[in-house]
């Protein structure tokens, strides 16, 4: 049997053996729905209860702050769709998801005035210019916490500073942070920060948007009222203490889980490097196992699928578009080398990930690239 | 008319397929090519592994293989 090397846990994550186990009852038995009045639904409901209040607590929240979407995506669209029936200018990054840029576009359609600030070579978003950009107080910023694509972790609390300055509302794409780096929505002074579960070792189809107390955002959907009217649709009970569960786990071993992947982050690139290959490392301050790696003159679809082919799944920042190489959008905004661009694979490793693995992982690179 | 035969066994290669998973998996630039076999034994997969892929870049509508 083929050996199978997953190192591409910014995509998705395996879920976790508790998170599973803590959602088999709500799939089975508790299945009622927890809005109806009957004692058989008071499970549910408590549960529903019990996982706001823990993600509360893993981000330094309000449980009555946590509204539960169907994912990241949804949260981010939200988002923007609040900003877009306010009629505010919006200023956002060049790199930031297309959970965001989509809906930016979209904005932009009804006249909005969108702004998309430059990044430096790292990824970085110039504080200077986000000062310059906001021009009145009817404003949403959105920056993402950390980028998706190189690992970048922004000075959200300094830029969120800015923000407030000058009377916007500011809001962070936290998809990739949330359970990987520690997050305090209150310290960092966000007003809206969006989360995805299944980056954190939770189910798919589920995450939530959380929104500081005294911001009184539209609904997004309407039905039934669920979710104080805000996010109308039966709530998906499992999922939730699914992401609850996952989250509190990843929050209780941060550390470790920190610390494991800094050091499989550290074992790959000295690896590469005792290699004699020339490769750049993109990003900076990246969040723990997010590795980006341009290597010069090599093509990073072409490592894909050869990595592929021997078991390893990881990204890459170019992809043929049926006649020609497309360069992502955000190794596009940090300029890099042309020579480097194209060679570019993104490892994202996880807390499954073993040393074992990362020497797999270097040494098929090697074999392909030095061929 | 130019022959592409497989470098390492020698075999006549005419179907686009070949070349084209070739130019995928090896370089774009690359000017001589591998059976279907041979490519799957120099690059240490199953032959079935190079089938897949290449059904998978048609889907995409890589124009290397329509």
């Amino acid at each position: 049997m083929k050996r199978l090397v997953y190192a591409d846990n910014a995509a998705t994550t395996r879920m976790s053996r508790r998170a599973i186990d803590a959602m088999t009852s709500f799939l089975s038995e508790e299945y009622a729905n927890p809005s109806q009045p009957y004692s058989f639904a008071r499970t549910s409901k408590k549960a529903l209860l019990e996982s706001r209040q823990v993600i509360a607590d893993c981000i330094g929240a309000y449980p009555e702050e946590i509204y539960f979407t169907s994912c990241g995506t949804e949260s981010d669209n939200w988002v923007i769709h609040e900003a877009t029936q306010r009629k505010f200018d919006i200023v956002t990054s060049s790199i930031e998801h297309h959970a965001i840029l989509h809906p930016c576009a979209c904005a932009e359609t009804t006249g909005l005035k969108v702004t998309y600030l430059p990044v430096d070579s790292k990824g970085l978003v110039d504080v200077y210019e986000l000062d310059k950009s906001i021009v009145h107080t009817r404003t949403l910023v959105s920056i993402m916490m950390a980028n998706n694509e190189i690992g970048t972790v922004q000075p959200i609390k300094e830029l969120c500073k800015i923000a407030h300055s000058k009377g916007a509302i500011f809001h962070t794409d936290a998809v990739q942070a949330i359970g990987h780096i520690p997050v305090n929505v209150h310290d960092l002074g966000v007003d809206l920060l969006s989360a995805s579960a299944h980056k954190f070792n939770g189910p798919k189809g589920i995450g939530f948007l959380y929104v500081k107390n005294g911001l009184n955002i539209s609904p997004f959907i309407y039905g039934g009222g669920q979710e104080k009217g805000l996010r109308s649709g039966t709530e998906n009970v499992a999922s939730i203490v699914g992401m609850a569960t996952a989250l509190k786990e990843n929050f209780e071993n941060a550390d470790k889980n920190t610390n494991q992947l800094r050091i499989l982050e550290k074992i790959l690139i000295d690896s590469l490097r005792s290699s004699g290959l020339d490769f750049i490392r993109n990003g900076t301050n990246n969040i723990p196992g997010n590795i980006s790696i341009s290597f010069k003159d090599a093509d990073g679809e072409m490592m894909l699928h050869r990595l592929d082919l021997m078991g390893i799944s990881v990204s890459t920042g170019s992809a043929c578009d049926s006649q020609n190489t497309q360069i992502s959008h955000v190794i596009k905004a940090i300029s890099l080398d042309s020579r480097y661009a194209k060679g570019t694979i993104r490892i994202s490793l996880g807390v499954n990930n073993s040393e074992d693995d990362v020497f797999y992982i270097t040494s098929a690179l090697n074999k392909i690239i030095c061929e | 008319m130019n022959k592409n035969t497989c470098i390492a066994c020698g075999q006549e290669i005419l179907d686009k397929d070949t070349i084209g998973i070739n130019k995928k998996l090896i370089s774009d630039n690359v000017k001589n090519y591998y059976c279907i076999t041979c490519l799957a034994d120099y690059l240490g997969c199953e032959v079935q592994d190079i089938y897949d892929k290449i059904e998978e870049f048609k889907e995409e509508g890589c124009k290397l293989f329509v």
